[in-house]
This record gives C-alpha cells, structure tokens and sequence, in this order.
C-alpha cells in the first residue's frame, strides 16, 4: 500500500504524529471520562437513595446548587399526610475544616444514624456513623488528604473520629461527609434545622399522588418524586461547568483536525513530484486522493490504538496524583471518539486533497 | 509495405503550441506535422529548448495544441475526455523520462506494477509480468530494491520496463539518455530499438544526442519551435 509506505519511509514523523494524535484523543477522552465520572458522581446520592419524595424548602429544585432551610414546624405539617411511611430529616451544610497545613471544603450532611436514611450510599472502608463524635469521609477526599479510618478530624472546635470512607460522594468541586444529624445542628447553632425531609411512600402507593397530598396540605414547600428530582440533579450538573469540558473537548478535536490536516498537506507537498509522475503514467483520477485519504486514516487508526494503549495507565495516574478527580470511561465514550476520529480524518483530508488537485502531470517534463 | 500504408500510432498536422505569460507569447511549436507510426522509432533531434518535450506532451495529449490537430490512435486528442485520455495513457502509452522518475517510496517490482495497476491489471499477473519485464531488461535480480540503491543505467532500465510493461504501443521517451554514460546510454537505445523491431511499438524519443538517429527510422530536426 502506497499510503503506508510514504508514512513509513519517515518513521520518525510517523511516530511523533501518531502521538500527537493520541495526546489528542486522549484530551478528548478524558474530559468525556470526567464529564461522565461527574456527572454520575454528583447525582449518585440521589439516585442511591431509598427516598420516594424529596422536601425541600420553596424554589430548592436540586442538592447541587440552592438553598433549603426547613425547620420541624414543616415535618409537623405533613407527616400526617396519608400515604407516608417514613419520614427522614436531612441537614445539608458546607464546613471548611482545617488540614495539617492547609484547608478543604466538605459538604456536610447531617442524617440520623439509626434509621440510616440519608447516609452515605456506599461505605468502602470502616463503619457507618454510630455516635456524634464520629464522621463518615468521601474516599477520594480522604486519599488526597491521607486521612485513614480512625483518624482525628476537626470541624471548627469539635474532635470527631474517622469512622468510615464512602464512595459515591465526590462531587468533583467538593465531596459529601456525614455526620449524625445532632451534631451538624449543634455545629451550626441551629437546634431544629434541617434541609429537606426524605420521604418513603407506603407500598403500593403512587409517589407522584403521595407528592400531590403533600403539596395540597403544604403549598409553600418544593416537593418532588424521585424520578423529577434526580433529573433536577442531573440537569444541574450537566449545565454547570461541566459543558466546559465539552467546549474544551471540541477544541481539543479542531486542534486535531488542524494538526492532521498540516501534516498531510506536508505530505502531499513531498509527494509532488511522485504524484505528478504518477498522475502523467496514467494514474485513474481517484488513485491520490484515496492514498490520501488512507495515510489520512492510518495515522488516525494509529493515533486510536496508541490512545487506548495509554489511556487506561494514565487514568491510573491521574487518580492517584488527584484522587478527587472522578472519571468513568465506557465503551460508548471511546465509540464517540473514534466516530468523530474518523469524520475529523476525512475532514482533514480536504485541504490536501484540494492541494492534490493542483499538481499537473507536465511538471514531471520540466 | 510503404509508408503510407503503415498504420498510423500518432500524427501532428500543421501544430503549433504558443505559451503566454504576463502578455508575453512564446511559440514553443510552430506549424509542426509528422507521424509515427507502428513498428516505427522516430527521433526528434535538436537543442535546448526547441520545443521536442512539448512536442511529446501535445502526443501523450497532456497539453492541447494552439493551432492543429494531434491525433492519438486515430482519434483527435481535443475529442477525448479528460478520462479517456488518463486510459489511454494507463493502457497504451509509456514514458521514459531523463530523471527516470521512478517512485522512491516503491521497490523496483511495485514501480512497475504500479502503472500495470493503473491499466486495470490483477495484482497477481502483474507481478509476474513485471518480473518478465525487468529479466528482458537485465534488472530481474534487482526486483526487491529501492531506486535510490540502483545505478542510472539501472534506473532506465527499469524505467525502460516500467514503460513497456502495461502492453503500451506508443512509448514516448524525453531525453533518455541524458543522464547515462555513453555506453548505458546506447544500450536503452538499443532495448528500445529491439522493442519496435520484436513488438511492433511506436517510439518518439526526444533527444539531442545525434548517435540516436542511428537506431531511428525518421529523424525529425528541430530548431526554436520549427521542423527543419
């Protein structure tokens, strides 16, 4: 194969472009890695969470970004409401704590340890909360910080021990810690506080009726099922600062496409002289512009396999120098980048090909 | 048979071929007319810059005569398509070349497949071909080398097959031996002599090299665009 040949006679661009292009592809498929990491991450808590209906105060839509402060009064006016089997207070607040030499954000979430709703979704390392003295840390969160179990964590003026490590409570910006739910009110001052109530429907019954109940008896409250809740979640996280790593991941493919591009045309400009001699031999019209369009996809194809060879370790890497970065790869995703690989190699093959069309056959008789 | 009677590969009536550049003209071909026909190895002899290289572009119909008719197997160039004319040099025409123009990247075997690939050849009889046409040429052993690793005569050897290797009847040779030493330079003339005789090809070789006239049935001479 012609194509191959001309790539392979000067192996050393072949491989320095190869790389280009992998470093390229692997932008692109890390930023869709974090998007989806993120995007999951962020909603995990919600998804994960036994909970039917969500209460929370008038205009809260979601955990992610807003306000909602309930007090008791609020679970006095509809724990009556028929339909409701359970009814769990949830103290949402952000704590900075400080580090051996430094300070981290926390998003502390305050639940009660007996009936265990509202706590973490997964606890990976320890134990879930059985007293006030004791907190329940995102993993990721303490990985970066080197907290282990059993571990003395301050918040303001109060001792708490490390009792466990959780995993879907990394929000990327910041990551959920769970402490009882006396503690975050005695922490923030507020003695009968709380944010939203989750709420466990009796079996059989319709949350979306049981949501309506709620509302009629208590219009000022935002009330939601799970279902309309989650998507507020999702729909948050997706239309925050997340669309940036698309944006970046788009730029990140016009740079490839650029830089395809140019190494073709230098391609084409060495071949001049073999494509004039090929075109004055009697060469069919399509015969250039499919080796064109072949080195075109064979540096692609290499740049996709050396991508996939180095993405996985490399992820590795990234994660234990950041572990809060959370990144989630799948099959889809690489099918997505090597879909838009394939159609930014074609689309790079259009300014060579045009240059193509300018060599003429007499140049061979100068 | 006499000449009238042969059956005519490529002819020139009344050409003449004028360039403008910047409003400036250039008449590289002036009221030019001969044939050639096959079995046939006519030289057009003269110096620099007497227009015998356009002559042999306006006979592989890459370039358009100004004024005249050039006719390729009896058909006016102007009547091809652009397409038909891509065949008919793939499938009926060969070049030789003073730089040999071989293709660096490709081995001795694939330069010649290569054209045999533009004339619609299988891969598989092409080869085989191809190495018939290089052990007629001497250059059979050298099949797997690059042109970079040959001599110059080897390279017009290899261009002398690579041009007779699509089963071409017109081979149109521009200077051949231009970058040989006398005695390589006689022996392409030679391979290429044999080949009218034995083939019954038609050859147009544009040359300044006198010694060629030896070998040629019609020798043309040229001077400044002009038909001596």
């Amino acid at each position: 194969m012609y194509a191959l040949k001309t790539l392979s006679r000067q192996y050393v661009r072949f491989i320095i472009t190869s790389f280009g292009i992998a470093l390229c592809l692997i932008l692109m498929l890390f930023l869709l890695a974090i998007y989806h990491g993120v995007a999951d991450a962020s909603v995990r808590y919600v998804r994960e969470s036994k909970a039917d209906i969500w209460v929370l105060q008038r205009h809260a839509a979601n955990l992610l970004r807003g306000t909602s402060i309930l007090t008791n009064r609020h679970g006095d006016l509809i724990k009556n409401v028929k339909g409701i089997k359970s009814m769990a207070p949830i103290l949402f607040f952000t704590a900075t704590v400080n580090l051996p030499g430094t300070s981290a954000s926390v998003h502390l979430v305050g639940y009660d340890p007996v009936t265990g709703k509202g706590g973490p979704p997964e606890i990976l390392k320890g134990d879930t909360l059985r007293n006030n003295d004791q907190i329940v840390l995102d993993n990721s969160f303490a990985a970066k910080y080197r907290i282990k179990v059993g571990d003395i964590f301050v918040i303001r003026d109060d001792t708490l021990t490390v009792a466990g490590l959780s995993g879907g409570t990394n929000l990327f910006v910041i990551q959920f810690a769970f402490i009882t739910l006396e503690k975050a009110r005695e922490l923030l001052g507020f003695p009968g506080i709380l944010s939203c109530y989750q709420i466990v429907v009796e079996p059989g019954l319709n949350p979306v009726s049981v949501a309506g109940l709620i509302r009629a008896v208590s219009p000022d409250l935002a009330v939601f099922d799970k279902v309309t809740f989650l998507n507020n979640n999702i729909h948050e996280a997706e239309t925050g600062v997340m669309p940036l790593l698309y944006i970046v991941a788009l730029i990140g493919a016009i740079v490839l496409t650029a830089l395809l591009s140019l190494i073709l045309s230098v391609y084409v400009l060495e071949q001049q002289r073999d494509y004039a001699i090929m075109k004055a031999l009697g060469a069919p019209s399509e015969f250039i512009p499919v080796i064109i369009i072949q080195q075109s996809l064979i540096l692609a194809g290499n740049g996709m396999i050396l991508a996939l060879l180095m993405f996985g370790p490399m992820l590795k890497a990234v994660g234990r120098f950041s572990p809060t970065v959370s990144a989630q790869t799948s099959f889809n995703q690489i099918l997505t980048v090597a879909s838009g690989l394939l159609i930014i190699s074609l689309l790079s093959s259009i300014l060579p090909l045009v240059r193509q069309r300018h060599i003429y056959p007499l140049e061979v008789f100068k | 048979m006499n000449d009238q009677n042969k059956i005519c590969t490529a002819e020139l009536v009344k050409v003449s071929k004028v360039f403008s550049r910047s409003g400036n003209e250039t008449i590289a071909v002036n009221n030019v007319s001969f044939r050639v026909c096959a079995g046939e190895l006519v030289l057009l002899l003269g110096p620099s810059g007497s227009g015998k290289t356009t002559l042999l572009t306006l006979l592989a119909g890459l370039q358009e005569p100004t004024n005249g008719s050039v006719f390729i197997f009896g058909k006016k160039v102007q009547d091809y398509s652009s397409a038909e004319l891509q065949r008919l040099r793939a499938n009926k025409m060969g070049f030789i070349f003073q730089t040999f123009c071989l293709l660096e990247n490709l081995n001795v075997l694939e330069n010649v497949t290569l054209v045999m690939k533009f004339a619609g050849i299988r891969e598989k009889s092409a080869r085989s071909h191809a190495v018939k046409c290089l052990e007629r040429f001497g250059v059979g052993h050298l099949w797997n080398e690059f042109p970079g690793k040959l001599s110059q005569g080897e390279k017009q050897r290899v261009a002398v097959a690579r041009a007779i290797a699509n089963g071409a009847r017109l081979v149109l040779a521009d200077e051949p031996t231009g970058s040989l030493a006398t005695e390589q330079g006689m022996a392409i003339i030679e391979f290429l002599h044999d080949s009218v005789t034995n083939d019954g090809l038609s050859v147009v070789i544009a040359s300044h090299d006198e010694r060629i006239a030896n070998y040629a049935s019609r020798v043309y001479r040229l001077r400044d665009g002009f038909l001596l």
